[in-house]
């Protein structure tokens, strides 16, 4: 007992020092069951593959160069559908914010088109353009376009009246309370948006892949089912996995952190 | 009851309580929020409108985009034959086994690890992990394990359901000061009662939240899922007919999701948060 403890207090220590590892010590155990469980043939191999043999298929697709193709085309599209849609939200959502009548027009609207939700539009999207890459993008845009709109726009609210009116008295122009007032106001907000449409904007991107797509993470796993290859769709789902676990934790969450903590100190 | 003197004596009495013009309170708050649908509405009944007059003017191709009469006969004729109901019915039965049986497993398996900080702080991560990828992403696998059908979807919505509620309730549980609970273990609360009266409440916004959001991505992962892996649902209603070219169809399918989620949201799950949350900020500020 005494020596679990001791390891648990050496544990967190470390982690105090190093952050990353608590990030990474968590999956150690988790290895090790997987590879128990595989190694003692409850499940038959071609159905539950082992972590060796994913990650032999890491190396293999990686060597002949499929993976980083694959995983170069998705993260592509899904910045460029998040480009677009950031391009297209944030002033239409300034725009909905600012005015009172287009919020009470638009706000029903917005909600039902969202809800409707991205997948929904992949057949008429078929019809429409053809199995191709302006699918999968007005996909990806339409799926990052309505976290932002709404989330810009209880942002551009959520900034007091009173403020822009101060700076508008003491002699700022719209375009300036727009960009020193309401624009800072709402950045957290804006921020909360795009990861929150990110990461539907991310699933998005999967489930096009798999119905339409001729490359890109989602097809190599829909692909590996067809051949019923269950080594690479495991493969692919932990490098989804991990690829939006970066992401998330180290881009966006310290992005949101760093915008709501000076919009703090902005306030008092 | 108003031919009654002493009624109306009593009606007077108390204003107050009557709310502004003597008019029962649920009446009022029934009327505004009768108005308050009404103003939610009409912004799309104005689209529907435009709709209305935008495809004969522009002569569109009935295969581009539908009339709204195509539609409206679409809607009548899988009503009549009963498809509509099938697919429906279909559709929602899966997201609510899944959800349940999500949610049942979950937010046991949360509080348990929530209680103990040094488990919870070990496990987020993994949790965390395997929340990212809830959904989607499993079908594949889910396809390959149960083979296409009832079972593969069903794992699917589990999936997204269990990981996020499991998440949200491990957070909720360990953002509980530890104060509350050892107040409540001082004052001679036993397990039980520790865990119906502290854990379970002040988890409980987290929990909603989680089953909000992880509803959310299993909705989206069952229309995905039913266009690959089934042969009944919305999700295959649409796919199959955009096999037949028929747009009135998939249009008309669009709007039934849409409706649905907007439905089960707005009626349902955001209500269901406001309530946990405010009664969590009262219970605080007692």
């Amino acid at each position: 007992m005494s020596i679990l403890l001791g390891a648990w207090s050496a544990y967190t220590k470390m982690t105090a020092r190093w952050p990353g590892v608590a990030a990474v010590v968590p999956f150690i155990p988790l290895l090790l069951l997987w590879t128990a469980v595989a190694q003692s043939g409850v499940f038959p191999r071609a159905f539950f593959p082992g972590p060796a043999d994913v990650a032999r298929s890491f190396v293999t697709l990686t060597y002949k160069g499929i993976l980083p193709d694959y995983l170069q085309d998705s993260l592509l599209r899904l910045i460029t559908g998040a480009a677009v849609g950031m391009i297209i939200g944030i002033p239409l959502g300034i725009l909905i914010g600012t005015s009172k009548w287009a919020h009470r027009i638009a706000w029903p609207i917005l909600l039902f088109f969202q809800a409707i939700g991205d997948i929904a539009w992949l057949p008429i999207l078929l019809i429409w353009f053809g199995f191709g890459l302006t699918t999968m993008t007005f996909v990806i845009v339409y799926t990052v376009l309505f976290p932002v709109v709404l989330n810009t726009v209880l942002g551009v609210e959520s900034v007091p009246r009173d403020l822009a009116r101060a700076a508008r008295s003491l002699g700022a122009s719209r375009a300036r309370v727009l960009w020193e007032v309401t624009l800072p106001g709402a950045l957290p907000n804006i921020i909360t948006g795009l990861r929150n449409g990110l990461g539907y904007g991310w699933r998005a991107l999967i489930a096009v892949e798999m119905i339409v797509g001729t490359s890109g993470i989602g097809f190599l796993m829909f692909d590996a089912r067809r051949a019923g290859s269950t080594v690479e769709i495991v493969l692919g789902m932990i490098v989804l996995g991990l690829l939006w676990y970066i992401v998330d934790a180290w881009i966006l969450a310290p992005i949101e952190r760093a915008t709501g903590r000076r919009w703090g100190l902005v306030t008092s | 009851m108003n031919g009654n003197p002493a009624d109306r004596n009593a009606q007077a009495a108390v204003p107050l309580n009557a709310g502004l013009g003597g008019r029962p309170r649920w009446l009022t708050r029934g009327l505004a929020s009768l108005a308050g649908a009404a103003m939610f509405v009409a912004p799309l009944m104005a689209l529907l409108l435009i709709w209305a007059i935008v495809v004969p003017l522009f002569g569109i191709d009935q295969r581009v985009f539908p009339s709204v009469a195509a539609v409206g006969a679409a809607a009548m004729e899988s009503i009549r034959d009963g498809t509509l109901i099938r697919h429906i019915g279909a559709s929602l039965l899966r997201v609510g086994l899944g959800t349940l049986i999500g949610v049942v497993t979950a937010v046991p398996l949360g509080i348990a690890m929530g209680v103990s900080p040094a488990v919870s702080t070990f496990l987020t991560p993994l949790f965390r992990f395997f929340s990212v990828l809830a959904g989607i992403a499993w079908i594949p696998i889910a396809t390959l394990w149960f083979g296409y059908g009832f079972g593969a979807i069903i794992f699917v919505i589990f999936n997204a359901v269990f990981f996020v509620v499991t998440y949200n309730t491990l957070l909720g549980v360990s953002t509980i000061p530890l104060a509350l609970r050892n107040a409540a273990a001082s004052l001679g609360a036993g397990r039980w009662a520790l865990l119906t009266e502290v854990l379970l409440p002040g988890a409980l916004p987290n929990i909603v939240t989680g089953i909000r959001t992880g509803l959310g991505f299993a909705w989206r992962g069952l229309i995905a899922a039913e266009m690959i892996a089934t042969n009944v649902g919305l999700g295959y209603m649409l796919f199959v007919a955009r096999d037949f070219y028929r747009t009135e169809v998939i249009i008309l399918g669009m709007i039934v999701i849409g409706a649905l989620w907007l439905l089960i949201d707005r009626l349902l799950l955001v209500p269901l948060e406001r309530s946990t949350i405010e009664r969590w900020g009262m219970v605080r500020r007692a």
